[in-house]
């Protein structure tokens, strides 16, 4: 296990609005950080500033150990990938063709070698989106789409992923497909972070709980000890209740 | 589409019915016109065949082949930049602020500068005008919906218009018809040197454009989508703007506001061949080119001895082609 990721004092502000005061995380190789909070509480940008496309106003990001800004763009991408919480693709790609864009920062060829292919295909069936890979994009529902973009980051074959919401538009049983796909990702040396509004997706799968609130992080809770203390759960709502699954593993209801 | 569209066999195949369609173009449309003009005599370098063969037709075939793939290339690279099937040259006002600035330039009686024809500079002045005062401001928030990029559009355009037609009106009466002849879109023969200057700075920026044909892939899913892999995008789409406005400006400098060509040929070789740009962009050029020859060789013909201008051509077929290719599509296959 090595570190990844240094955030450091991040600070950002909307117009008058403060949306990171002073934000700070570590993570390392092998975990899976589930990002939690309310509705603004800084989290999409907190992923914006690690993957490198939003400046801070004061602050640092270090990857593996060197400064954000003594990357460059495309060793950065190489490193880091990012699911954005929605993409505009009007264009009529098809699902694989968007896959592929995922091994860009990859090579220098005009055209995708062997070795691309192999990944596009293996991450596409490991997201259950390989059968409609010819399908164009526009074409397909807020599901199958939702499939095909975490099927992108993980063509990417990042060191780091982000990803913003990836159980969005997600029946039951791919959202938990969704954090398990993560989970293996994690087991395999890569940091995750997703952002979610799932809090028991987040208790089952995830390693840590980070939890933004006021422009910090307000609470890191290893998930396994997170039943231990629901001081961070009320930051939620007044109505939610932990408990405990009959396997002894914390639960989250609400009244 | 075929799972094997990624590679450069893949991509050879798709480029030959394009590359095919421009040659044949280049090599026969020269002899489609008014009067029949003879192989023997043109080879004796025998009066008229001869100087109509050489001096006439080939310029015009030629320059509609690189207008009309430099005016396409544009419509393609716009509506990747601004992730928009609408958005060409003309809706954003660049054709019609290089308009008005050729058009003042032949309101003021300059032909030639530095050998150069004179509307090519100001075509060149118009469009960066337009480029500074419209797309300066998106720069900045470019994010602009379909809607607010349409009623832009518009607003150029409706002054463009005025201003042209203020210009006309204290032209004289000559100039007039210049302007009007110029303004009807229209290919012509054109001298060697100007032909060999437009080539020679198309050919630089088609290959400048199709060289970033993978980053063009990317802008036109999302900037965030585009920057997380490896792209400069701000540094990117300052070079598409830039080249897009020149080869633009260059283009109807030579030809007038040819600006339809722009719109159906991406549209289709979109929907018909790959929406990859690597395939789109080279598609889109020799087709483009392509098009319009065959538009001006349609004008030659129809009517003669009167000619009906390529854009004019271009217009009424493609006009109710692009309508129909519509219409056929699936709702899912909507862009």
């Amino acid at each position: 296990m090595s570190i990844l990721l240094e955030v450091a004092n991040l600070q950002i502000s909307y117009g008058r609005r403060i949306v990171l005061r002073s934000a700070t995380l570590t993570a390392q190789s092998g975990e899976f950080l589930a990002l939690v909070g309310v509705n603004g509480a800084g989290k999409s940008t907190l992923l914006d500033i690690i993957a490198g496309f939003r400046k801070p106003a004061a602050g640092s990001v270090a990857i593996a150990g060197r400064h954000q800004k003594d990357w460059n763009l495309r060793e950065l991408s190489q490193r880091v990938s990012h699911l954005p919480q929605a993409v505009h693709a009007d264009l009529p790609y098809t699902a694989e063709q968007l896959v592929a864009m995922g091994r860009y920062p990859h090579t220098d060829r005009w055209f995708e070698s062997d070795e691309d292919h192999s990944f596009i295909r293996e991450a596409m069936k490991r997201t259950h989106c390989w059968e409609y890979r010819h399908r164009n994009f526009g074409s397909l529902s807020g599901g199958e789409r939702q499939r095909v973009l975490l099927a992108a980051c993980l063509a990417q074959n990042a060191s780091i992923l982000l990803l913003d919401e990836p159980s969005t538009f997600l029946d039951v049983d791919q959202q938990l497909h969704c954090f398990t796909v993560l989970r293996e990702e994690a087991k395999t040396g890569k940091l995750c972070i997703a952002v979610t509004h799932d809090l028991n997706l987040a208790l089952t799968h995830c390693s840590r709980i980070i939890v933004l609130a006021d422009g910090i992080v307000a609470h890191d809770l290893p998930a396994s000890k997170a039943h231990e203390e629901d001081a961070w759960l009320q930051l939620f709502s007044s109505r939610l209740r932990m408990g405990t699954t009959p396997a002894g593993a914390p639960w989250i209801w609400y009244q | 589409m075929t799972p094997h569209e990624y590679t450069t066999t893949a991509a050879r195949r798709n480029l030959i019915p394009p590359i095919c369609v421009f040659v044949a173009s280049a090599i026969f449309l020269p002899w489609v016109g008014a009067g029949p003009i003879s192989l023997a005599r043109v080879l004796h370098h025998q009066s008229p065949d001869y100087e109509i063969l050489i001096q006439l037709r080939i310029t015009r075939t030629l320059l509609a082949l690189v207008a009309g793939g430099a005016l396409s290339l544009a419509g393609a690279l716009f509506q990747a930049m601004l992730r928009d099937a609408l958005a060409t040259p003309y809706t954003l006002g660049i054709s019609a602020g290089a308009s008005l600035g050729a058009v003042a330039v032949i309101a003021a009686g300059w032909q030639m500068v530095w050998g150069i024809p004179a509307t090519w500079f100001g075509a060149l002045a118009g469009a960066f005008a337009v480029f500074t005062l419209v797309l300066g401001g998106f720069s900045r928030r470019r994010k602009i919906s379909a809607f607010s990029l349409l009623l832009t559009g518009i607003a150029v355009n409706s002054v463009c218009a005025a201003c042209i037609i203020i210009l006309g009106g204290f032209a004289g009466m000559s100039r007039t018809f210049s302007i009007a002849r110029w303004l009807i879109g229209s290919v012509d023969s054109t001298s060697f040197a100007s032909l060999g200057l437009l080539s020679a700075v198309v050919l630089i920026l088609a290959v400048l454009i199709m060289s970033q044909a993978r980053n063009w892939n990317l802008v036109a899913v999302g900037d965030q989508w585009a920057a997380t892999r490896g792209v400069n995008v701000p540094a990117l789409l300052r070079t598409g703007y830039l080249a897009g406005s020149v080869l633009v400006a260059g283009a109807i400098a030579l030809t007038g506001p040819i600006g339809f060509v722009g719109l159906i040929v991406p549209h289709l070789v979109r929907s018909r061949i790959s929406p990859d740009h690597r395939v789109l962009l080279p598609s889109v050029f020799l087709f483009g080119g392509a098009l319009l020859a065959v538009c001006d060789a349609i004008g030659r013909i129809v009517l003669p001895p009167a000619e009906i201008p390529a854009g004019a051509v271009l217009a009424l077929i493609g006009g109710p082609y692009l309508v129909w290719a519509i219409r056929q599509r699936r709702p899912s296959e909507e862009i």
